[in-house]
């Protein structure tokens, strides 16, 4: 009897311990498009890093029972190579969820060919408009695009800093200057005034002649710029040498959407003296999970964290989160993320409209640079 | 020089014909197989790129390897037809075809005028100005915004018309194999033009004043009228690839058309061997396809291709085709001349 | 205001520019010399960033003397390219053959940088960058004053060298005439390595004069080499008086065609220009060489 009974309970047990092996087998398998090559592969390693992280701690126990598996491919911000390296994911890897890219040109390349393969693409990097507004389902955006940034700018600037003068300065991309159009249009609604339109190449290294232009506009209260951090620091130690800034002495002020991280303000130094900005992640944020990151962050790369770490680690929980809802596949993935409501991510919570944008304004944080070079957090949404 | 008293071709010549006429149905075999090879979507977009970029490098090789033109600035022409035949479809409804031959005159007729204004310079002259023409044109789409959207881009440029006789659909161009079909047929159609150009008096003509442009003209060979010939006929080959590039890609930036991008089609060019017309076309396949094998490698791929690019032309500049040469040499399939 | 706009503007169009002989220098040199045309030239600046900022990050060195190390690494990286590509091709006789070679080396390092930099960008900040003198309305950072002293001392020092010293008349020699100066039993080799470190060492010590004002990321140098080239030849291949007004004259246009223009049609203007000069005067604003088939 005895026996029997060991025996009974011996085969449940290894009946529960195989098929507890079985779910521990089940994966969703994410692709990865970053740039990792060429001028964009700044965004590529640090989006990895975000990845990387996530996968990490979510790994240890798994979440349902599948465990996360990523595979990266270089999509190198630009469209052909996108789309080449969209396919090569697809035929090959097979992803459940796709994230991804960070240019708005390659993103809006690479769409096309995510909704033929009936695969979900999250975005977390491009602003254009022309991402979301088309309305295409499988095709997802936790970041806001560049008109809820540029109407929440204009408003904020024309109300709460009481501007009545701008100067745009832009680099010559898609982003630059769909942002800078959105700014203009609704800064001048308000009521202010746009003294120029500046609009520069990426291979521009030197701005003192730029910021001698703007020295000679007048009173000028701020300056919207949309640059990446290379040509950004350049545009700020510019701006305060011609004394337009404060930094330098002037009064204007430079505002901006989210392109600069924290950590910028310590390359330019007093420049950047006032500068107001949003960013997608604010390190001073005092909720549970931007501060769990932040820490889990530092301890793993010794480092702070930018928004483009937090956007990628975003991206991963946020597919981590479907799945605990019961995602499993490509179609419950997506159906999973339309139907997204109440999640707070690092970065801001997530809510979609019907063309998948997250819209909801807690995503766009303001910050303005102390003299002592930290953030303080405006908190104006 | 032939003799144009002879009209019947050499014993020797007739097996060259032979095994010319050989060689391409075996090119056309190739071409036809190879969709059936590739099945994915990933490889049949690599293979369509490669036609793409055969077009380009045979363009160029007839510019520089055989009107001995030094163009840095292929780039553009590849651009202008890419932008001109675009932009008549989408701002003016424009039917495809007839933009194509639009955008090919167009591509043509600017290497016409780059070659005209250039006709006086030589050497490294020549190479700066086309470069600076390519960083020209390359501005200016990036600048005209309101004319090429610049770097906002174009999207949602469609393919060809689906080919429809009587009802029945010959070819859906949608269909990435049909579109492989339609660009590897040009690119080939395209060779042989190129490759009959070469063997006529023309040919001779460019290879005359390539070697010895004063003595050429001693024979009243006007060397100028020429060169312009040749910058036309490559510029337009070109403008042809920037068409279909276009319409495959469904996207079109200005970056797409970098001055880096004409460095790419020389690198081409000499590795699969100048002056020779075959060797460009497996020099288009090969480093078509080697950046695409090499993805592993993460940023040292590009370090390969500029290896690549550096030890042909120092150990062997005649490129893959003087490889090919030297293999069939040692194999005793040709005697060395 | 407007006066002292364009008195700033032409201050700005100034400092531009000696950045930009800084760097065509070498390459005119070079083409003088050898004519062959070496693509990598701006790598070199690069490299010459890099190491003067690596210099003062890890050892701690301080700015001046990472100025003569990229100027070391400039030499000696110069002298590599010229044994292993320059030299070895110069027997072919071929004149697009080492011009091909270049871009495959440019090419190399751009990619080898990356890979051991990263691409995002570095920030090099001396004392000198930030600190800005005022007079008049007008402003100029201490850097920019560096740029144009040690500009005016390297073309003085390059000229008394070129004029006054035998190895700077050999050199002459050789550009004017390679095979009769061989005859009068100059070494034609040893003076073309020479002029290749020379020029490449220039290169570097430009790079780290540079790093300041440079996006440093391993492709700083695409940005400015184009513009080098259209210099070389607007001013006369190979002619040293030439290719400094021809610096100017692009700096200044950058700042003028940024006050009244706009920043994106830079590049066109300089092209532009490029070309007409082709077309009118292809030796150069100033020809000293006489070329027989331009």
């Amino acid at each position: 009897m005895k026996a029997l009974r060991t025996l009974f309970v011996s085969a449940a047990a290894v009946g529960l311990l195989a098929t507890a092996a079985q779910a521990q087998d089940k994966t969703i398998k994410i692709g990865a498009l970053f740039p990792m090559s060429g001028p964009g592969s700044y965004f590529g390693a640090q989006d990895k890093q975000g990845v990387e992280l996530a996968l990490e701690q979510l790994n240890k126990a798994g979440v349902n029972g599948y465990k996360f598996v990523v595979q990266y491919e270089d999509s190198s911000c630009s469209p052909l190579p996108a789309t080449q390296a969209a396919k090569r994911l697809i035929e090959q890897f097979k992803p459940d969820v796709i994230i991804g890219e960070e240019c708005s040109d390659a993103t809006l390349a690479v769409m096309p060919v995510v909704e033929q393969a009936k695969v979900p693409l999250l975005n977390a990097g491009s602003s254009s408009i022309k991402v979301t507004e088309p309305g295409n389902p499988w095709t997802f955006r936790i970041m806001p695009n560049e008109v809820m940034q540029g109407i929440n700018l204009a408003e904020n600037a024309s109300k709460r800093m009481k501007a009545e003068t701008a100067v745009l300065l832009f680099e010559n991309t898609n982003a630059g200057i769909g942002n800078a159009q959105v700014f203009k249009e609704n800064f001048t609604k308000q009521g202010g005034k746009v003294l120029a339109e500046i609009g520069f190449g990426r291979d521009v290294n030197d701005f003192t002649a730029i910021a001698t232009r703007v020295a000679g506009l007048g009173k000028v209260d701020v300056i919207p710029t949309y640059t990446l951090e290379g040509q950004g620091l350049k545009i700020t130690q510019a701006l305060a040498q011609a004394g337009v800034t404060k930094g330098g002495g002037g009064n204007a002020i430079q505002i901006g959407t989210i392109w600069l991280p924290f950590g910028f303000e310590q390359k330019a130094g007093k420049a950047a003296l006032g500068y107001i900005r949003i960013v997608q992640f604010d390190p001073t944020d005092t909720r549970d999970v931007a501060k769990n990151f932040a820490s889990a962050f530092k301890a793993k790369y010794n480092a702070e964290p930018t928004h483009l770490n937090a956007h990628a680690y975003d991206q991963i929980m946020l597919i981590a989160d479907v799945v605990k809802r019961g995602g499993k596949d490509a179609q419950s993935i997506r159906d999973g993320l339309a139907a997204t409501k109440g999640y707070s991510g690092v970065t801001g919570s997530v809510e979609f409209d019907k063309t998948n944008q997250n819209t909801k304004m807690d995503t766009i944080h303001y910050m303005e640079t102390k003299p002592d070079m930290s953030w303080t957090s405006l908190k104006w949404n | 020089m032939s003799d144009p008293a002879l009209a019947q071709p050499l014993p020797g010549q007739r097996a060259t014909l032979r095994s010319r006429w050989l060689a391409y149905a075996l090119a056309i075999a190739v071409i036809v197989i190879l969709p059936f090879v590739f099945t994915d979507t990933y490889w049949r977009t690599n293979l369509t790129v490669c036609a793409i970029n055969v077009l380009l490098a045979i363009g160029l090789d007839f510019i520089l390897g055989y009107a001995g033109q030094l163009n840095l600035g292929h780039s553009a022409f590849y651009g202008l037809g890419a932008y001109v035949s675009t932009l008549l479809i989408v701002k003016l409804g424009i039917p495809f075809w007839i933009a194509f031959v639009a955008g090919v005159a167009f591509a043509g007729i600017a290497g016409t005028f780059l070659s005209l204004f250039a006709v006086r310079l030589r050497g490294h002259y020549l190479a700066i100005a086309s470069l600076g023409f390519a960083v020209i044109v390359h501005q200016i789409l990036l600048n005209w915004i309101s004319l090429t959207q610049g770097p906002l881009g174009i999207y949602g440029i469609a393919p060809p018309p689906a080919i429809i006789i009587g009802g029945v659909v010959i070819a859906d161009f949608r269909n990435l194999a049909a579109f492989f079909y339609l660009v590897a047929g040009f690119a080939f159609l395209s060779y042989i033009l190129l490759n009959q150009l070469v063997r006529s008096p023309i040919g001779e003509t460019l290879t005359a004043i390539r070697e010895d442009e004063v003595s050429a003209a001693s024979l009243g060979i006007n060397g100028a009228a020429w060169k312009v010939f040749a910058f036309g006929v490559g510029s337009a080959v070109a403008g042809a690839a920037g068409c279909f590039y276009a319409s495959f890609v469904g996207t079109l930036v200005p970056d797409a058309f970098f001055v880096s991008e004409a460095f790419n089609i020389l690198a081409m060019v000499i590795v699969g061997g100048m002056g020779t017309l075959i060797g460009p076309v497996f020099g288009a396949i090969l480093l078509t396809v080697l950046p695409e094998v090499l993805r592993g490698f993460g940023d040292l791929r590009l370090v390969v291709y500029g290896a690549a690019l550096t030890f042909v032309v120092l150990f062997m500049p005649g490129g893959l085709a003087q490889a090919a040469r030297v293999v069939a040499e040692k194999l005793g399939l040709r005697r060395s001349a | 205001m407007t006066t002292t706009i364009v008195l700033q503007q032409a201050i700005n169009g100034v400092v531009l520019g000696s950045l930009y002989v800084l760097v065509a220098l070498g390459l005119t040199l070079i083409y003088g010399v050898l004519v062959q045309i070496n693509f990598a030239h701006a790598d070199f600046v690069t490299l010459g960033a890099f190491a003067a900022y690596f210099f003062m990050h890890l050892v701690g060195g301080g700015y001046i003397l990472s100025i003569a190390v990229a100027f070391a690494v400039g030499a000696a990286l110069g002298w590599l390219i010229n044994a292993a590509i320059f030299t070895p091709l110069r027997r072919k006789g071929n004149e697009l053959l080492p011009l091909i070679a270049t871009i495959g080396v440019s090419v190399m390092m751009q990619n080898l940088m990356l890979a051991w930099f990263g691409p995002i960008p570095y920030a090099f900040e001396t004392q000198y960058s930030s600190e800005v003198i005022r007079f008049a309305g007008i402003f100029v950072s201490w850097q920019s004053v560096i740029i144009i002293i040690v500009s005016i001392l390297t073309i003085a020092l390059l000229y008394a060298f070129m004029k006054f010293t035998f190895l700077g008349k050999a050199l002459r020699a050789v550009a004017q005439d390679r095979e009769t100066a061989g005859l009068m039993g100059i070494n034609p080799n040893y003076l073309i390595m020479l002029t290749f470190v020379i020029a490449s060492a220039l290169a570097g010590m430009g790079g780290a004069m540079l790093a300041p004002v440079l996006v440093l990321t391993p492709f700083a140098g695409t940005s400015v080499i184009v513009k080098a080239f259209a210099i070389v030849i607007i001013g006369g291949f190979g002619n040293v008086e030439g290719t400094i007004l021809a610096g100017l004259i692009v700096g200044l246009i950058e700042s003028y065609t940024t006050q009244f223009l706009d920043p994106g049609l830079i590049d066109i203007v300089v092209f532009a220009l490029l070309l007409v000069m082709l077309a009118i005067k292809p030796t150069g604003l100033i020809s000293e060489r006489r070329e027989e088939n331009v």
